[in-house]
């Protein structure tokens, strides 16, 4: 074969495995962060869901039903945290586990003296939105 | 002309907010010095081309209403001032040294007044 044919091939292979390789890892990225985003969601409809089954006006306070669902939120976002691929997620992750944290002590307080009022509800659900929102970079 | 009869005003001023309404009757002098302080800094926030610090202004603003209304507790606004200071910590971090003393001005500054000088005058007249 001519030297130069030979060297002609070995360029063109490298250059195609080159491509190969960033067309693919583009879309890993792609597909972990869309896997992350989603992560994110599951994780902030579980915190409102437990924002409407906790902070309802009047409701009398269940203690141990409230403890299983905040243990429950614990697991999930320790779990989340650790899954995590897309590293820069991590302390997004960490910060919103720290509002899941803020918001079950302060609901606890207000729930189990009777002292959550429409407005809270409402008010708690709007700052989670936010904080979520800002994850995920909207 | 309306049919009925009625002419129709029109609104050339714009109308006071119901915080603005509730600050204006303080009528101490030093009090009202610092009031007068809060809401030129909450109106600058409230016309900021920043959305956050927009967001944070009219957030801010909609709690003072509630806490004045008693639909929250001091406890609550409390809470919810953590929420916005953590929010926001980074927003201000993040900003280019030039610009971090005013974002600060316009968000956890206005925060600060709002829970030491704002706060108290508003429980007072629940």
């Amino acid at each position: 074969m001519n030297p130069n044919t030979l060297k002609n091939f070995i360029v063109r292979n490298v250059f195609l495995c080159a491509a190969a390789i960033v067309i693919t890892s583009c879309g890993t990225a792609t597909f972990t962060k869309t896997g992350s985003d989603a992560t994110i969601e599951s994780l902030r409809n579980f915190e409102l869901a437990f924002i409407d089954e906790f902070a309802v006006p009047g409701k009398k306070f269940n203690a141990a039903a409230f403890n299983a669902k905040v243990n429950e939120g614990n697991a999930k976002f320790q779990q989340a945290i650790a899954d995590e691929k897309f590293t820069a997620r991590r302390p997004v992750l960490i910060d919103l586990k720290a509002q899941f944290d803020a918001d079950a002590t302060h609901l606890r307080s207000k729930a189990s003296r009777g002292k959550v009022t429409p407005a809270l509800a409402a008010e708690m659900k709007k700052d989670v939105n936010k904080i979520y929102d800002h994850a995920l970079g909207r | 002309m309306p049919s009925d009869g009625r002419k129709k005003r029109k609104k050339t001023s714009k109308k006071k907010s119901e915080l603005d309404s509730a600050l204006d009757q303080v009528t101490d002098e030093s009090v009202a010095a610092s009031m007068r302080e809060f809401q030129d800094l909450l109106a600058q926030a409230k016309g900021d081309t920043t959305e956050l610090i927009r967001q944070n202004a009219e957030e801010l603003e909609r709690r003072l209403v509630l806490l004045k209304n008693g639909e929250i507790d001091k406890e609550d606004f409390d809470f919810f001032v953590e929420n916005q200071k953590r929010d926001l910590r980074v927003f201000v971090d993040s900003q280019p040294a030039q610009s971090q003393e005013r974002a600060e001005k316009l968000t956890l500054h206005i925060l600060e007044i709002a829970v030491t000088k704002v706060v108290p005058v508003l429980i007072a007249m629940i």
